[in-house]
This record gives C-alpha cells, sequence and structure tokens, in this order.
C-alpha cells in the first residue's frame, strides 16, 4: 500500500472539470512532480491534497487514513507557496516556531528544532530579521524551513519558484532536493517547468486539461512519451504525420521512414511519427548508412543555444529541427543544402487521432 | 518594526526650492484649515470681539462657566461611551466581515464596497426619523442602544475603507493557508496573523469613528434629545445662550478628541509589541 493514495478524484468549477478521474500512489519519502501548463489541475489537485479544496468525489488517504473529512490544520501537511507566504509582523525565528507553537512545543524543543531547519536552508544568521529585509530567494528558504519545522507527513510545493530569478531557481531546486532526500519526506512539487521537473523528481505525473497524461519516472517521460502533447510539452519532437506501410515502415509526405516494429498498428492506419531533434544528425554530403531515416533539407534558421545549435531545416516543406553540437559537425550556413539522418530506433510512433 | 531605509539616490548638497506656486498652495490650504480652529481658541478666551482686529482683553472666565455647567460631566460621560461603543460594536462587525469575504466570498467584495458607500448617501435626518419610526417599541425606543446603532450604521465606512484595504495588503488569503497549513485554527489564524497585520488599518478606523461620533449631533438629537444628552448636544444649547461658552466648549471637545486618538495610537503601537513578544520564543 502506498504511503499517500489519490483514487478517482474529480473536481469541477461551475460545470467545468478541472480534475478529472484522477489516480495516483505515491510512495513514502518519494518526491512526486505535477507538471502542465496552466490551467491543467495540477494545482487544484494540490490544493484537495492540502485540504483547502474540496472534493467532488474520491478519496485521499494518508499513511492508511481518510484524511478528506479533516480539515486542513490538522492534516499534518506542510505547504510552501509560491508567494512565500511568510507572516510580516513576526522575525524569521518567530515565523518558524509559529507551527510548533500551534503544536504546544515546549520551549526547549522549539528553539532546538529552529535552529536545526535554519541549518538546513543554510540561514542561520537571518534568524532575528523581519521578511521583508529578505530576498526573495532567502523568504523562500524560511518558508520551506517553516513547512518542514512541524515535521509533516507530507510536504506539498506550489510552484515554489516561479516567482525567482533564473539563477535563483537553479540553486533553490537542488536545495530541496537535498533537503528532501535527506530528510525522506513525501513531497509533492507542482511546477509548470518541464527541466525543473525533469531534474528533481523521483516521479512525474504529466497532466493536461484535468487529466494525467502520462506518470513515470523523468527518464520514461522523455524517452517514451506516450502521448503527443508528453512528446510535445516535455522537450521540442519533430512530428511526421503518416500512414503505416509494412511492418516497419510510415509514408509521410511520399518519404518513407524506416520505424521499430510496428505491432498493435494496422496497414494503413494514420500515425505520427515523433523524433526528438538531438537524434537527427546533420551531414554535408549524401550518408551511406544503411537502414537509416535519409532525407535532404535545406537550413532555413539557425539558433545557437549555447551547448547545442539548433537548426530548422526545410525537408519537402515540412519544418525539421535538429540540434548539433559544435564538437561533432562542420560549420554550418543558411540556405546550405544538406542531408539528415536518423536511426529507425529514433523514431516513436503513435495513433494520430486523439 | 519596519526601519525606514534611506533613499539611494539621496543628494545632500543640493536642496530644491519649492516653487512660488507650491508655498503659495500649501499656505492656502493651512490658512482655510487652521483660522476656524485658531479663531474658535481666541474667542474662547476673549472678553470682546467685534470693534477690533484682535480682542480688546483675555479671561478664563467662560471656561469657568463651561466646567461649572450643568450636565458638563454627564454629556461628557455619555458622548464618551456612545464614541467607545460605536468603535467597539464597529470593529466586531467589521473586521470579522471583511476577513470573510476577502478570504471566502470574494465576489461580494463589490458589493460590500457599495453597501459601505450608502451611509453616505442617505440624509442622516431621514435614517433618523426612519429608524424611530421602525423601532418604536420598548426597550429599543428612543434608547442609547437604538442611538449606538444609527450612529454604528452611519459612521461604518470610515471603519471598512482603512480595515478592507490593509486587509487586501496582505492578501489574507495566502496568509490564512500558510496559518492552517502550520496547524492554526481560524481564530488562531485571526488573532496570531490577521490582525497584528492589520492594526495600523484598524487604529485608524477607530480613530476616524471615534472622532465622527464624538462630534455627532443629528442623530442624537432626533432619536434620543435630552433623554441622553451628548457633549455636541450641549455645545449646540449654549450657542443659543453664549458663543463665548459655546466656544470654550467646542475647544474642550476638540482637545478630548486629541487626547483619546493619541490614547488609542499609544495603546495601539503597545499591542502591537505585546502581540510580537507573547510569540516569541528566544
Amino acid at each position: 500500500m502506498s504511503y499517500l493514495e489519490l483514487k478517482n478524484i474529480n473536481k469541477s468549477y461551475a460545470g467545468v472539470a478541472a480534475v478529472h478521474d484522477f489516480n495516483l500512489d505515491i510512495e513514502k519519502g518519494s518526491l512526486v512532480s505535477f507538471l502542465g501548463p496552466s490551467g491543467c489541475g495540477k494545482t487544484t489537485t494540490l490544493r484537495m491534497i492540502a485540504g483547502f479544496e474540496q472534493l467532488d468525489s474520491g478519496t485521499i488517504r494518508l499513511d492508511g487514513s481518510d484524511i478528506v473529512p479533516v480539515p486542513p490544520n490538522r492534516r499534518d501537511i506542510g505547504m510552501v507557496f509560491q508567494a512565500y507566504a511568510l507572516f510580516p509582523n513576526l522575525t524569521v525565528r518567530e515565523n518558524i516556531a509559529f507551527g510548533l507553537q500551534m503544536k504546544k512545543t515546549p520551549k526547549k524543543e522549539t528553539e532546538k528544532r529552529v535552529n536545526e531547519v535554519l541549518d538546513m536552508v543554510r540561514l542561520q544568521d537571518t534568524a532575528k530579521r523581519f521578511p521583508h529585509q529578505l530576498s526573495g530567494g532567502q523568504q523562500q528558504r524560511i518558508a520551506l524551513a517553516r513547512a518542514l519545522a512541524v515535521q509533516p507527513r507530507v510536504l506539498l510545493l506550489d510552484e515554489p519558484l516561479s516567482a525567482l530569478d533564473a539563477e535563483v531557481r537553479v540553486v533553490l531546486r537542488g536545495e530541496i532536493r537535498r533537503i528532501q532526500s535527506e530528510l525522506a519526506i513525501t513531497t509533492v512539487y507542482v511546477t509548470h517547468d518541464q527541466e525543473e521537473a525533469l531534474s528533481i523528481s523521483d516521479k512525474v505525473v504529466v497532466m493536461n486539461k484535468g487529466l494525467i497524461e502520462q506518470i513515470g519516472t523523468p527518464e520514461e517521460i522523455y524517452r517514451a512519451p506516450m502521448s503527443r502533447f508528453v512528446a510535445t510539452f516535455i522537450g521540442t519532437a519533430n512530428q511526421f504525420l503518416g500512414k503505416t506501410s509494412g511492418k516497419n515502415k510510415v509514408l509521410c509526405n511520399n518519404v518513407e521512414l524506416l520505424t521499430g516494429d510496428l505491432n498493435g498498428f494496422e496497414e494503413g492506419q494514420a500515425v505520427v511519427v515523433l523524433v526528438r531533434p538531438e537524434n537527427v544528425q546533420v551531414q554535408s554530403d549524401k550518408p551511406q548508412q544503411k537502414n537509416w531515416n535519409i532525407v535532404p533539407g535545406g537550413i532555413e534558421t539557425i539558433t545557437f543555444h549555447g551547448a547545442v545549435t539548433r537548426l530548422g531545416v526545410n525537408v519537402n516543406g515540412q519544418r525539421v529541427v535538429a540540434d548539433i553540437t559544435v564538437a561533432n559537425t562542420q560549420p554550418v550556413s543558411l540556405n546550405q543544402k544538406i542531408w539528415l539522418m536518423f536511426p529507425p530506433d529514433a523514431c516513436q510512433v503513435m495513433a494520430a487521432e486523439e | 518594526m519596519a526601519k525606514s531605509r534611506s533613499t539611494p539616490f539621496h543628494v545632500p548638497n543640493k536642496k530644491i526650492r519649492p516653487a512660488g506656486w507650491q508655498v503659495f498652495l500649501v499656505g492656502f490650504f493651512l490658512f482655510y484649515m487652521l483660522v476656524p480652529i485658531i479663531s474658535t481658541y481666541v474667542f474662547s478666551v476673549a472678553t470682546r470681539w467685534d470693534r477690533t482686529i484682535l480682542p480688546e482683553g483675555y479671561t478664563l472666565e467662560f471656561y469657568q462657566r463651561a466646567f461649572d455647567a450643568s450636565y458638563f460631566t454627564i454629556t461628557l460621560r455619555n458622548s464618551l461611551i456612545l464614541s467607545l461603543a460605536t468603535v467597539l460594536v464597529s470593529l466586531l462587525v467589521i473586521v470579522p466581515t471583511v476577513y470573510w469575504v476577502h478570504t471566502r466570498l470574494a465576489g461580494a467584495k463589490p458589493l460590500l464596497d457599495i453597501l459601505m458607500i450608502l451611509p453616505f448617501g442617505i440624509p442622516t435626518v431621514v435614517l433618523a426619523l426612519a429608524l424611530v419610526q421602525v423601532y418604536n417599541f420598548s426597550p429599543l425606543a428612543r434608547s442609547p442602544f437604538l442611538l449606538i446603532g444609527a450612529v454604528v450604521i452611519y459612521s461604518m465606512p470610515f471603519m471598512y475603507r482603512p480595515v478592507a484595504n490593509a486587509i487586501q495588503a496582505i492578501d489574507a488569503h495566502v496568509m490564512t493557508e500558510a496559518g492552517q497549513s502550520l496547524g492554526a485554527n481560524v481564530f488562531q489564524v485571526l488573532s496570531k496573523i490577521i490582525i497584528p497585520n492589520i492594526l495600523p488599518g484598524i487604529l485608524s478606523g477607530s480613530l476616524l469613528v471615534f472622532a465622527t461620533v464624538f462630534a455627532e449631533y443629528t442623530l442624537t438629537s432626533l432619536i434620543v434629545g435630552a433623554r441622553f444628552k451628548t457633549f455636541p448636544l450641549l455645545l449646540v444649547e449654549f450657542t443659543r445662550i453664549n458663543g463665548n461658552v459655546a466656544s470654550a466648549f467646542s475647544v474642550i471637545s476638540f482637545t478630548i478628541a486629541w487626547l483619546v486618538s493619541i490614547l488609542i495610537l499609544w495603546v495601539g503601537s503597545k499591542g502591537q509589541v505585546a502581540k510580537t513578544k507573547a510569540i516569541r520564543t528566544g
């Protein structure tokens, strides 16, 4: 049995489904991200776990017991908000001690605990300051410390880094992951930033329009997306619409693409072939590899991304994106005629109608 | 609590001189506001002041007469009771209502905003006569309780605005959820988080209500009249008898309003420090 179980959860606002038949098991001590565009229901689901939103139907069980009838202040679930939500009238120390005081923790223990969590977020020297005297990143660390001080059964983070600078975001997400694994605290992390979700999660739940699109490890989500939405929302993917032809070919726009085995597809079925840009190689002369997909095209755009350069290539009227690293390619220029090549196992085929 | 920060672009040697029209504008404003007050003060100690620019002589006789007037202490007491009771009722009604509307019923905010303008739109005379007719049964009829109810309505916007602005400014909704996630119930959230953070709003609302009600005449006169005579009633009575004594009353009234304002501010700042200390762990 999982530590936190969400079963058949439904929630709608004014007849519009915000979350539809949501099912999820979360293991004790793991970090699970809810990832999706705004309005996909990820925050609503988080707030239902916290107790700030009522469920229309379904159950939420924590450590075996139903928590739906329990009011938010008795759920023993900590939360970190996007807007930090530190209490402006209290110092950092008082903010962190607040939850412990609500639990009537003895003074000595409170003191000890506050110091522990301040150590954990590495902000011991700010204890006497007020929230407005801290930077955004510091405030969010204190908010994290405050939520952890009461040793909650589950920690919820609602887009905790959205209000921060890119640089602070990267540092802080590492910190969150470090602290989370140190304490082995069961954590649910809501974000719309795929890079964030992929880099810190044990499991990612990709959501769209109130539905779960896919649940998996970051690698599974990236390498084996189960829907076009997941493939395009997580990273970039070239999409070729076509029809299956034979047991390992797809006919797209008069070009035959070699794919893996097409078991489970009917002959002539409308499918879409997905290829990640980093799997597309670029050659200036026609390559001789056998059993690879090789197509000619002209470079239309060149965008420098640092580690890779992204090429927009016109293949038969369709834009194909290829990422090349500086180390293993010759220089390219606009309008240059080139050859694109990618192996059959880089092609992921899924049914086109959705 | 909040320490003022020095502005980063402060240039110490270069003083910006205000333009002539700015000096004139500020001067005119001060003149407009201060002349009535100063002349009231002077008139309350003047012997005769109808043939000369400045009074012909000065005396404290009118203060003597004011303090000696029968009803002086009683009306003063009644006014204080009325004002303080109104502040209290107003606080008890407005603060939780505004908090609830802002955190649970955001859709009702515009409605509340409109309701809070209504008291300005209804002439006090109409309000008083209507209330007297509707509540013409004991124990309410023409009682101080009915009067308190009436002035609470009349002064409500003065409490509502500052409190609503303060709650708006602290994002009460998120504060409440943060408090709840840390184990606080609604009353703990209100007393330990919301109220300390909107205290400046509560104080300025209380001051406005106190000052307004302390000088209230129409409702008092029409609803209770001589049964529960307040200071403004006595003052108006004396304008018909002796202008100088009435001026002395006005000065006393000003002074009391000032003193009470200072008291409320002082109590407020004490309260804030106490709250902060109570929750302090170290």
